[in-house]
C-alpha cells in the first residue's frame, strides 16, 4: 500500500467494491484503496451466471434493476470493455395455477412500475424456450429488455477505469477488523497493515458477514454456498433466461453457446476457500434440465463451479452507514444479485460515503432495519439458483 | 446466416467391406485421407484431430442427432448417422472460413463490437450465430429415459489400465484384494481376478479432503451414456501421460497431431493418412514413433539435442536430423504442406516438405484427477509440468490415495515396479501422511528459453494458443501487456482454457509463455482448478444418478 492515510478503504475488488472505488474517485473523493484477499474475480463477481433482472416483488429492487439496465447497455461505450449484455429476456415459468397467480402478481407490480412485462400461455413458453416438455408449464411471464452478460470484461473495464483515476488495488490483502474510538472509525487492519481511514465500505460479497462481525457489528448476513454448471457450447437455440421459482432452477445460452445455470440445492451455510462441487448439484440439475427440455439429454456438461451468495433475512441488500459505527459503510447483502445490481447501487453506497443524501427509500436497505426491536418494511423473495 | 437443413453426411461410417473389428469412427475416417471434419470455432478455420484421446476439439460430428460427439472415442457400428456440424457447406470448403481471412489478426471480442450502439443486437445476433460447434440436439417427442445408472462399492479402484494400472491390479490380486478397474479406452479390458468397468471416464465428486470422511466417490460415465458412480476406500491412479502440444504459426492446422494420435490413428502402422511426417522430438518418445512410423517420416527436428539412440534409429531410416531447433511455422492451409525451423540461436532457417507435424517433444502426466483430489503437487522441470509428491510406495499427501506410472512422474522403466509398490501401499494402508518429495534437482528444460526465442520470429498469420476457443497469442500477450498477471485471471481474461478439453492442452504452454511474458517462474504463474466433470459427461447420465445423491447431505 502506497500510503498510511485513505479517504475510504473498500474491501472487496469485485464489481460492487470497484464500481464503488470508481464512483468515489470520479466524484473526487479523495485516495481510494480497494483490498482483496484473492486474485481479481475469484469471488462471486467471477462465478455469477450474468442475469440481469427487472422483475422482482419489491418496488425498491425493480427501480434499481432499471437503473442498472441502462448502465449495463451504456457500459461498452463509457468502459472500453465489451460485457456482451443481450436482451434476451427472462422467462419465468409456472407448473401451477398458484404459481402463475404469484408470476402475475410480480408482473402487476413490475407494469405498475413502467415495464413491459406479458404474461404467457403455454404455448407462449414453448415458442421461445424450444424443445420443452409438454405439459412441464402452465405458462409464465416474460420481460424482453431482461437479459444476461459477461462478468468478467465487467470486472477488467471498472478495475481499468477505477485505476486510471488514482484508485489503488492492493490484490493478496486481506482486510482483518478496524479500529474504532467512540463509535467512531480510525483505521482498516489489514494482512499488509494498519491503514487510517474515517470510511471503510465492505462489500466482501459472500465475506461481508464475517468483515462485520470482526469489526464487532452483529449482522445476519449468511453466506450460502451456490453451484452452477455450464454444458458444451452448440450453436444459439435458447433466447432468454429460463427460470422456475419453484425449485430455483435458472438457465440461459451464453453468447458463446454453452448452456449456464444452476438450482437450489439445501446447502450448510459456510464459507471457505475450498469451494467444491457436490454429486448433489450435479446430478440434481442435470435432472432438473433434462425433465425441462428433454432434447438436451445428450448435451455434454463441460464444468461446474461453485460460489457464495451473500443472504440477508429479507432477501434484500444492505446499503448505507452503519449506524453503530460511524464510517462503516454497508455495500453487502446481495443475495446473489449484486452483479447485476452494482452499478445502480454503487451511486447510493457512494452516497453514503459522501454524505450525500440518497434519492433511494432507504427504509427498504438500511443497514439499521436489522437492529434489534425492528421490523424489516419489505421482503424479496423471489430468489433463484 | 441460416442453418443449413442439411451438413455434408460423412455416411454411416462403413466401408464397402463393413467396418474393420471394434474399429473407431475416426480411424474408419482416416482410411479415406486426413479427416479434416470440423471448422474452429470462431474463425471457422480448418482443423483436423490432434489427440485421439477425446479430449481435443479436432474430430467432433454430429452423431445420431448428438452435436460435438468425438470421432475418436467412438466405436462404428452399423446404421451410425454421422455428419459434420459447423461448416457450410462442408469443412474442406467452408464459407465461413472467409472470417480467417478477413480478420488476419483476430476479432477483439472483448473490446470491439460497442459501436454503434444502435448496431449491438445485431452484432449480437451475427457473433452469437457463429458460436457453438454443433447445433443444439435433436428435438425429442418426451422424455427419454436414460441407461439406467451403475454403482459399484469396493475397496481399492485403480484408475487407468495402461501397464502401471495392470501392474497394480495384478498386484492387488496377490495382496488377496478384488480390485475394480476404471479404464477410459475403447478397447477391451481383461484382468484375471479383477471387476473391470470399461469405456468409462471418471472425476472425484465430491473432492475427497485430505482428512475427510472416506469412501472416496468417483462418478463417471460410460461411452454409451450410462452414469457410474464409485466408492472406494482407497484409490490408485494409473492415468498414464500424453504428449504436450505446442505454439508455433499455424500449430492448429490439419496434419499437426500429437504422437498419441499417430499410434492410434493406424494402430497397425499401416494406411496412415500421411506419407511424410516431421517427427519434432528427440527423446524415447520420438524414438518410438521412429519405429512405428519408420518410412513414413521426412525427418526429425527436437527442441534440445538428439538421444543417441534417436540417432542410431534415424540414420537407419535416413531420416535428416534438426537438433536444437525452433518450430517455428507449419505451412499450408487445409492440411500442412511445409514446417518452418530455425536453428536455436541462430539466423539459419530450414524449410521440410511434409504432411504432418508429429509432436513427441514434451510427455505429459495426465493430471487431473490428482489435482482434483487435492493432492500436493510440485513443479518439475523438465518437462515442465506439476507432479504428485509421493512416498515410496506412491501415497500422495492425500491419505487413501495412490499414483502409479507416468502420472506419479515414475519413468517408463518403472511402470511396472510403481504400480506394485502402490498396489502394496493401497492394499496394506493409508500410506504415507507426509510423503516427500523425490523430485530429482531441476535439470534446464529443452523448453526453457524456447518461447523467448521464438516470440522474436516476425508472426505473418494466427498463432492459436487455445485451439478449442480459438484464442490468439497475441490475446495472451495483451493481457499480459494490460497487467493482468497469473494463469487463473489471463484464463478469464482471454477464455484460454476454457473449452472442450478444460485447458488439457493450451494451458502447458501457456504456463511458459506467461513465465517469459511475466518474468517470473512458470510454477509462480500458478495453476487452474480443477472443475469436474474433467470431460463433457452428458447430462442424461449425471440425471441418472440423481437418485443416488439426491439426499446425500452437503457440507
Amino acid at each position: 500500500m502506497r500510503r498510511d492515510t485513505y479517504r475510504a478503504v473498500v474491501v472487496g475488488a469485485g464489481i460492487v467494491g470497484l464500481f464503488t472505488a470508481y464512483r468515489l474517485a470520479r466524484a473526487g473523493a479523495g485516495p481510494v484503496l480497494v483490498v482483496d484477499r484473492g486474485f481479481l474475480s475469484g469471488g462471486g463477481s467471477g462465478r455469477n451466471g450474468g442475469g440481469v433482472r427487472q422483475q422482482w416483488e419489491t418496488r425498491a429492487t425493480i427501480r434499481l434493476a432499471r437503473e442498472a439496465v441502462a448502465d449495463w447497455k451504456r457500459f461498452g461505450a463509457e468502459f472500453g470493455y465489451n460485457v456482451w449484455f443481450r436482451q434476451g429476456g427472462y422467462l419465468f415459468l409456472a407448473e401451477s395455477g398458484a404459481e402463475l397467480e404469484r408470476l402475475r402478481r410480480v408482473h402487476d407490480v413490475v407494469r405498475s412500475e413502467g415495464l413491459g412485462s406479458t404474461m404467457l400461455s403455454e404455448d407462449g413458453v414453448a415458442r421461445r424456450v424450444p424443445g420443452i416438455a409438454p405439459g412441464a408449464t402452465v405458462g409464465g411471464s416474460f420481460l424482453a429488455t431482461d437479459g444476461t452478460l459477461y462478468p468478467f470484461p465487467a470486472v477488467w473495464g471498472v478495475y481499468d477505469a477505477a485505476r486510471s483515476l488514482g484508485v489503488e488495488v492492493a490484490l493478496g490483502v486481506e482486510a482483518r477488523g478496524v479500529v474504532a474510538r467512540d463509535g467512531v472509525l480510525q483505521a482498516v487492519v489489514t494482512s499488509a497493515g494498519t491503514v487510517r481511514a474515517p470510511t471503510v465500505v465492505n462489500a466482501a460479497g459472500g465475506w461481508s458477514g464475517e468483515f462485520s462481525r470482526a469489526a464487532g457489528l452483529d449482522v445476519p448476513n449468511v453466506a450460502s454456498r451456490h453451484e452452477i454448471l455450464a454444458t458444451e457450447p452448440v450453436r444459439p437455440f435458447l433466447d432468454p433466461m429460463v427460470v422456475r421459482a419453484s425449485d430455483g432452477l435458472y438457465f440461459s445460452q451464453t453468447m458463446r453457446g454453452e448452456l449456464v445455470g444452476g438450482v437450489t440445492v439445501p446447502h450448510a451455510p459456510g464459507t471457505g476457500r475450498g469451494v467444491p462441487s457436490s454429486p448433489r448439484f450435479l446430478t440434481g440439475m442435470a435432472r432438473a434440465l433434462v425433465g425441462l427440455v428433454p432434447r438436451l439429454a445428450g448435451l455434454g456438461v463441460l464444468r461446474a463451479w461453485t460460489g457464495y451468495y451473500d443472504d440477508t433475512p429479507d432477501g434484500l441488500p444492505v446499503i448505507g452507514d452503519d449506524p453503530r459505527l460511524r464510517g462503516f459503510v454497508h455495500a453487502d447483502g446481495f443475495g446473489g444479485h449484486g452483479f447485476m445490481l452494482a452499478p445502480a447501487a454503487t451511486r447510493r453506497v457512494a452516497a453514503a460515503v459522501l454524505g450525500e443524501r440518497s434519492d433511494l427509500d432507504p427504509a427498504e436497505f438500511s443497514p439499521a432495519r436489522f437492529l434489534p426491536g425492528r421490523t424489516a418494511p419489505a421482503a424479496e423473495r423471489l430468489q433463484l439458483g | 446466416m441460416v442453418d443449413p437443413p442439411a451438413r455434408s453426411p460423412l455416411g454411416s461410417g462403413t466401408g464397402p467391406g463393413g467396418p474393420a473389428a471394434a474399429e473407431t469412427l475416426l480411424q474408419s475416417l482416416a482410411r479415406r485421407g486426413f479427416p479434416n471434419v470440423v471448422r474452429s470455432v470462431r474463425y471457422h478455420r480448418p482443423r483436423g484431430p490432434f489427440c485421439g484421446l477425446g479430449h481435443c476439439a479436432g474430430c467432433l460430428v454430429r452423431l445420431n442427432g448428438r452435436p460435438n460427439a468425438r470421432a475418436c472415442r467412438h466405436l462404428v457400428e452399423a446404421g451410425d448417422r454421422v455428419r459434420t456440424e459447423n461448416a457450410w457447406p462442408g469443412p474442406r470448403f467452408d464459407l465461413l472460413g472467409a472470417l480467417d481471412l478477413l480478420f488476419p489478426r483476430g476479432l477483439d471480442t472483448l473490446h470491439g463490437f460497442r459501436r454503434p450502439a444502435w448496431a449491438t443486437r445485431t452484432y449480437h445476433r451475427v457473433v452469437r450465430r457463429l458460436a457453438g460447434y454443433g447445433a443444439a440436439p435433436d428435438p425429442v417427442a418426451g422424455a427419454v429415459p436414460g441407461p439406467a445408472p451403475r454403482g459399484e462399492a469396493t475397496d481399492v479402484v485403480v484408475v487407468g489400465a495402461g501397464a502401471s494400472g495392470r501392474a497394480a491390479a495384478a498386484s492387488l490380486v496377490g495382496h488377496g484384494v478384488r480390485p475394480l478397474v476404471v479404464d477410459r479406452s475403447l478397447g477391451p479390458v481383461d484382468l484375471a481376478g479383477a471387476d473391470v468397468v470399461s469405456r468409462t471416464t471418471v472425476t472425484f465428486l465430491p473432492p475427497p479432503r485430505p482428512d475427510g470422511p472416506r469412501p472416496f466417490v468417483l462418478l463417471g460415465f460410460e461411452e454409451s451414456g450410462r452414469g457410474v458412480s464409485i466408492r472406494a476406500r482407497a484409490v490408485v491412479l494409473a492415468t498414464g501421460g500424453y504428449d504436450a502440444s505446442l505454439v508455433f504459426e499455424g500449430s492448429d492446422r490439419p496434419g499437426v497431431i500429437a504422437a498419441d494420435l499417430a499410434f492410434r490413428l493406424a494402430p497397425d502402422g499401416e494406411q496412415l493418412p500421411f506419407a511424410r511426417a516431421l517427427v519434432f522430438g528427440g527423446g524415447s518418445r520420438a524414438r518410438a514413433v521412429l519405429d512405428r512410423l519408420g518410412p513414413s517420416v521426412a525427418a526429425l527436428a527436437a527442441p534440445g539435442d538428439i538421444g543417441p539412440d534417436v540417432v542410431r534409429r534415424a540414420s537407419e531410416l535416413g531420416v535428416p536430423l534438426y537438433p536444437r531447433s525452433l518450430l517455428v511455422r507449419a505451412r499450408g492451409r487445409s492440411r500442412v504442406r511445409s514446417a518452418d525451423l530455425r536453428a536455436r540461436g541462430r539466423t539459419t532457417r530450414y524449410s521440410v516438405r511434409c504432411d504432418a507435424i508429429v509432436l513427441a517433444h514434451r510427455r505429459l502426466p495426465n493430471s487431473p484427477l490428482l489435482f482434483q483430489a487435492g493432492a500436493r503437487m510440485t513443479w518439475r522441470s523438465p518437462p515442465g509440468a506439476y507432479f504428485p509428491e509421493t512416498g515410496p510406495d506412491g501415497a500422495t499427501s492425500v491419505p487413501g490415495l495412490f499414483v502409479a506410472g507416468s502420472a506419479g512422474g515414475f519413468a517408463e522403466d518403472d511402470r511396472r515396479v510403481s504400480g506394485e509398490r502402490a498396489a502394496r501401499g493401497a492394499a496394506t494402508g493409508e500410506g504415507a501422511r507426509e510423503p516427500g518429495a523425490p523430485v530429482p534437482p531441476a535439470a534446464p528444460s529443452e523448453l526453457d528459453g524456447y518461447y523467448r526465442e521464438l516470440l522474436a520470429e516476425r508472426r505473418t498469420g494466427k498463432w492459436v494458443v487455445c485451439p478449442c476457443e480459438d484464442i490468439l497469442l497475441e490475446e495472451v500477450e495483451a493481457a499480459s501487456r494490460a497487467g493482468f498477471r497469473g494463469i487463473e485471471v489471463v484464463k478469464r481474461y482471454t477464455g484460454l482454457g476454457t473449452g472442450l478439453c478444460q485447458g488439457r492442452y493450451c494451458l502447458p504452454d501457456a504456463l511458459l509463455l506467461l513465465s517469459h511474458l511475466e518474468g517470473r517462474p512458470a510454477n509462480e504463474v500458478g495453476y487452474i482448478t480443477q472443475r469436474p466433470p474433467l470431460v463433457p459427461t452428458p447430462l442424461t447420465a449425471l440425471a441418472a444418478l440423481a437418485n443416488e445423491f439426491g439426499e446425500e447431505a452437503v457440507a
